[in-house]
């Protein structure tokens, strides 16, 4: 599905990617850890297609060069990025940013667009299942949510959206214990063998509820080991020394 | 250098002698300024002399209406109207209203109100005006539907000057809400010189939407002075025009306790669209509140500017008073100017303003894309999102359902 040949990236003549390697099958769920300021953000901000990373290298998505396909192709064709920063956008009711995502997709898709109704059944259930009130969909989009409830959003967003690879990032940081536990079930059951996982965390904790596939850990723009599940319980213990 | 403009009080028929006299005088007197210049504070931002004569070759108050012209109604909403043609009165329906409580005349220029300021095109409007309306309503009657006031402008007029006077009395606790809709489709240029005179009594609200149809290449200018009594209300919502030129020059004078004034606007420019809003809240009383907020989205090469005055009289204790100006610029070349001026005399006072100016956050352009929403329309999303604070606020749920759609958005 997802294939980075020698990925690096720059920032104003910094480098953050240093020659990454990463192969990701459907159905399967890699997560990556690493110390602050080792790129992961910035891997997935390349993935998501953001500008002024000055890139090198290759990415393939189900065969196609990525570099070519704007930010909202890729999101179209089922590539998907929770924020470890979700945005506050001021004026745009939730609900209808919702609405128009999934249009936006269904219609690249060829897909009929939904009308009001048959979008809020779904957004109703989904919504339902991560324990979302729906009083928040009517507020603007992020404005004033608390941490937890902004990562809440994001995977809301990506239940609705269906996506076919989704980036994680962070998305555990600043759940309370059990907002860890129904977001990691909410990944849980969207989980199957045509989709796959990139999960960034610091927490073994979040690897507890959704067992990852492999582990990899990034260090200066590298992945410098790769593991099983294990290796997440190695790494709480020991902490990175070893690796970097 | 030659003139770019000849106005004769001769060219407007039917008038006593007494009203040529002082016509004439109120002529001279601008011919002393001519048109505004930058010289003038209100005009500090905007030579309109030098974007005149630019554009004009010779401006002349000589048109000829033509007969009654077939015009269309809007059906969102039900309404009452005045249909008004080169600013005169030309038809009026107040079919939702009980109409002994309505009075619509021609505009009585014997008994005529204006204002001789800094600003000479008061003095033009002083000497030229003909046509407009006068509408009153009665004590206690609150009115069921908005008001339209459909003004069209003949395609006809080229290189002239249209000036009328119009004016409202909203007598006690009587209540309106008005729509005036400006509908042309002229791509003439031709200038616009209006007097809005509005006098609310005690209790009285009136809500007042400026919106433009179709973009066209005149010059507006308008000046509306207000005198509000006591607890009343008058709320000036300001929409996208799509004029060439525009410039609200609005003065309210809140004379008596718990008078409240807001000016809300929303605009979204582009081409080389120009648009000005003056304002001066004067706080004569205790009391009382004014609320202003402007919001303005500008692209390509377009223009705003605000000045916002507050002035507070020194009895004016407790005056609780607010300004805000926002711009968003999508292009390097558009420009927005903001002058909040602050006259203060009274001690007790709640007064604040601020204005800032950025460019859109690429950052939250990304957020959208990145759900797959295509780049036209987040760059969208984010500007109604930026104006939609304002856009809220208008009265109506149909009313404002037409508006909101009348803008793109
Ligand atoms: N626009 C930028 N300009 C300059 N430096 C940048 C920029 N973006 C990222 N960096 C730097 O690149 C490095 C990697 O940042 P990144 O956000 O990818 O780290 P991270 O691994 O996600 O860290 P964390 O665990 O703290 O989230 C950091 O040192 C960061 O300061
Ligand atoms: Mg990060």
């Amino acid at each position: 599905m997802l294939n980075i040949k020698n990925l690096e990236a720059k920032v104003d003549n910094k480098h953050i990617l240093n020659g990454l390697n990463l192969d990701i099958k459907p159905g399967e769920v890699h997560a990556i850890m690493g110390p602050n300021g080792s790129g992961k953000s910035t891997l997935a901000n390349v993935l998501s297609g953001k500008n002024g990373y000055e890139t090198k290298g290759e990415i393939k998505y189900n065969g196609e060069n990525l570099s070519e396909l704007s930010t909202e192709e890729r999101a179209q064709k089922g590539i998907f990025l929770a924020f470890q920063y979700p945005l506050e956008i001021p004026g745009v009711n939730t609900n209808v940013f919702l609405r128009t995502s999934l249009n936006s997709v269904r219609k690249a898709r060829g897909e009929k667009e939904l009308d009001t109704l048959n979008f809020l059944k779904i957004v109703k259930e989904k919504s339902s299942e991560l324990g979302i009130d729906e009083k928040f969909l009517s507020r603007q989009l992020n404005v004033g949510f608390s941490g937890g409830e902004k990562k809440k959003n994001e995977i809301l967003q990506m239940k609705i959206l269906q996506p076919k690879l989704s980036i994680l990032d962070e998305t555990d940081s600043g759940l309370d214990i059990d907002a860890l536990r129904i977001v990691a079930d909410g990944v849980n059951s969207y989980k199957n063998k045509e989709n796959a996982f990139l999960i960034i965390t610091h927490y073994q904790r979040l690897l507890d509820y959704i067992k990852p596939d492999f582990i990899h850990v990034l260090s200066k723009g590298k992945i410098v080991k790769t593991g099983n599940a294990d290796l997440g319980v190695e790494l709480e213990k020991t902490g990175y020394a070893n690796f970097i | 250098m030659k003139n770019f403009y000849d106005f004769k009080v001769d060219n407007i028929i039917g008038l006593s002698s007494k009203e040529k006299e002082f016509r004439n005088k109120e002529l001279d007197l601008f011919d002393k300024n001519g048109f505004p210049n930058k010289r003038e504070e209100a005009w500090k931002f905007t030579d309109l002399n030098t974007i005149l004569s630019k554009n004009f070759t010779n401006i002349t108050n000589d048109y000829i209406s033509l007969k009654e012209k077939k015009f269309e109604l809007i059906k969102e909403f039900d309404h009452n109207y005045l249909f008004v043609l080169d600013g005169k009165l030309v038809s009026n329906e107040f079919k939702f209203e009980d109409k002994n409580k309505v009075s619509i005349k021609e505009y009585d220029y014997e008994k005529q109100t204006f204002v001789r300021n800094q600003n000479s095109l008061n003095l033009l409007n002083n000497a030229l005006a003909s046509g407009g309306y006068s509408l009153e309503i009665s004590k206690n009657y609150k009115f069921r539907k908005p008001l339209v006031v459909y003004n069209h402008f003949s395609e006809s007029i080229k290189e002239q000057i249209i000036s009328y006077k119009n004016s409202l009395i909203l007598n006690e606790n009587s209540e309106i809400k008005i729509l005036n809709y400006t509908d042309t489709n002229s791509k003439n240029n031709f200038f616009v010189n209006s007097f809005d005179c509005f006098k609310l009594k005690k209790d009285s609200s009136l809500k007042n939407i400026f919106i433009n149809k179709n973009r066209c290449n005149c010059y507006f200018h308008n000046y509306q002075k207000s005198d509000l009594e006591h607890n009343t209300t008058l709320d000036n919502y300001i929409l996208s025009t799509g004029l060439k030129f525009n410039k609200m020059d609005i003065e309210i004078n809140l004379n008596e306790e718990h008078a409240k004034s807001s000016v809300f606007s929303a605009l979204s420019l582009s081409s080389d669209e120009h648009q000005e809003i003056k304002s001066s809240l004067n706080h004569n009383s205790k009391n009382c509140q004014s609320y202003q907020k402007i919001k303005n989205v500008l692209n390509d090469q377009s223009r705003g500017v605000y000045q916002g005055k507050i002035f507070v009289k020194q009895e004016a204790q407790k005056t609780d008073a607010y300004q805000l100006s926002k711009a968003l610029l999508l292009n390097d070349n558009a420009e927005f100017d903001a002058k909040p001026e602050l006259e203060i005399y009274a001690d007790d006072v709640k007064c604040s303003h601020g204005s800032t100016s950025g460019s859109i956050d690429l950052d939250s352009i990304h957020y959208l894309k990145s759900r797959g929403i295509p780049e036209k329309k987040a760059y969208q999303m984010l500007i109604n999102g930026f104006l939609s604070e304002i856009l809220e606020k208008l009265p109506e749920d149909n009313l404002k359902k037409f508006l909101i759609e009348k803008l793109g958005r």
